[in-house]
């Protein structure tokens, strides 16, 4: 049994010794680590030949895992404001260490032999690289000054076409406002057209008191429902009671309070207190206000009964129908 | 002591305060003011009356006066106590025979305070029946006789 070893790859204890590293599973997680590192290595490879350079953007902070050394490798290159895209790895890639770490890596694992080639950059390709990337550098810049004086123009036609704008409209308002003032228009146009560049202010001034006495003047007429001053009726400005403070005839009599009497309030204190007894209880719908007849007998379950207790009434009506028959029988024959 | 309670002499007053009577047991005594028994009875119900005055109200009866509740309670023995509640009759389990009304007097006071408030309990809760917390040695025994025997 050799001793306790882990694998780092596999991510497990093993004791097989040397044994290991052949198994099957070892070398299925060594196929699919490789292959996880593969792409990112392409893609480092394609940018030797044509360096892009990017803005700066957070995204570019990214590490990748070198699976080799052991550790994380800044992916691109950033300086300032400028990110050179893979930069960062094939700096790595084709540093010596790494290709120490790679051939150990090879050797330790028994990983396949022609797959080592691809996961290394050499030095003349760096360099290559290099080159590349001071080209992008260079074309990065002119695109940035193409872009600035673009917006540049932009701008200023923006500009142009408002001040167009501006002056069409104030010329025909000019015109049908005659009694406004027309000499302190004239006088404002006057000064305007010296300060055309500059000053647009006043020119905007201008433009709010005109349509608003326009709108004025056109509007509907109104409703006109007759003059209302009675002489007897005073009204607000004069001083006279308010309609609602005038006593009416009804109220003149009796007392004048308004809600509830004393007696309903002490009702009202009752069904509160009611309100708050068991719903459940014996007779709780019982109505105690309505008059009974004279014929009426309360809910009795009697002693010697044959039904059910609503039925003791009925059966006692028959009762003293019986029996009110017997004592007539009995005394008829004293009677006679 | 029966002057200090109040009297009911027709079929029509019985009525009256069985109807008016609301949220508080109703006990009428059933009975004639000279006999011995409901002498007793009726000084233990006034004395314990202002007690139980927010449990109960307690009317004197005079069987004589009252034919039709003498018969329509079955009445044979006085003095016989009904209750009722909110117009509906309570009965109550004494351990005698009668469950439908109390006949005789109570031994002590508290025995009538203690079958008042358990009526009152059972109403409250929606019984139409109650067990009596009367000890049954105090219960007067009497025999029930069939009407037509």
């Amino acid at each position: 049994m050799a001793p306790a070893q882990r694998c780092p790859l596999c991510r497990q204890t093993f004791f097989c010794g040397r044994g290991h590293v052949y198994s099957r599973k070892h070398q299925r997680q060594l196929k699919e680590a490789l292959e996880r590192l593969l792409p990112q290595v392409e893609a480092a490879r394609k940018a030797i030949r044509a360096a892009q350079v990017e803005r700066y953007v957070p995204e570019h902070e990214r590490c990748c895992w070198c699976l080799c050394c052991g550790r994380e490798v800044r992916k691109h290159l950033s300086h300032g404001n400028l990110t050179v895209l893979h930069g960062g790895l094939l700096e790595h890639l084709a540093s010596p260490e790494h290709k120490k770490a790679t051939n150990r890596f090879w050797w330790e694992n028994k990983a396949e032999f022609q797959m080592k080639e691809k996961f290394l950059i050499s030095s003349q390709d760096y360099a290559r690289f290099k080159k590349s990337m001071v080209k992008g550098l260079d074309s990065y810049e002119e695109k940035e000054d193409e872009v600035v004086k673009e917006m540049a123009a932009q701008i200023r036609e923006v500009e142009h076409s408002r001040r167009e704008l501006v002056r069409s409209v104030l010329e025909p308002q000019a015109v049908p406002d005659p009694e406004e003032g027309s000499s302190a228009l004239g006088s404002w146009k006057g000064t305007n057209s010296q300060v055309a560049s500059a000053s647009q202010q006043p020119s905007y001034l201008d433009l709010p008191p005109a349509p608003e006495l326009d709108w004025m003047e056109t509007g509907q007429p109104l409703t006109f429902i007759g003059h209302q001053d009675t002489p007897g009726i005073g009204n607000i400005h004069s001083g006279a009671t308010p309609p609602w403070m005038v006593q009416d005839e009804e109220y003149s009599s009796g007392n004048q309070q308004i809600g509830p009497s004393y007696e309903e309030f002490l009702k009202e204190k009752e069904k509160q207190k009611l309100k708050k007894l068991p719903p459940d209880r014996v007779g709780a719908n019982f109505d105690h206000n309505t008059s009974t007849s004279v014929g009426w007998l309360p809910s009795f379950g009697r002693v010697w009964n044959n039904g059910r207790r609503w039925q003791s009434r009925h059966q006692f009506k028959t009762e003293a129908a019986a029996r009110s028959k017997q004592s007539h029988k009995e005394k008829k024959p004293n009677v006679s | 002591m029966s002057f200090l309670l109040p009297k009911l002499t027709s079929k029509k007053e019985v009525d009256q305060a069985i109807k008016s009577t609301a949220e508080k047991v109703l006990v009428l005594r059933f009975g004639r003011d000279e006999d011995p028994v409901c002498l007793q009875l009726d000084d233990i119900l006034s004395k314990t009356s202002s007690d139980l005055s927010k449990m109960a109200a307690i009317y004197l009866v005079d069987v004589d006066q009252t034919p039709v509740y003498t018969h329509y309670f079955d009445i044979s023995y006085i003095p016989s106590t009904v209750f009722f509640f909110n117009g509906q009759h309570m009965k109550v389990d004494y351990g005698s025979p009668d469950h439908t009304k109390f006949v005789g007097s109570f031994k002590t006071k508290q025995d009538f305070i203690d079958l008042v408030e358990v009526i009152y309990r059972g109403a409250m809760r929606g019984k139409l029946i109650v067990q009596s917390p009367i000890d049954p040695q105090n219960i007067p025994k009497y025999d029930l006789l069939y009407q037509d025997i």
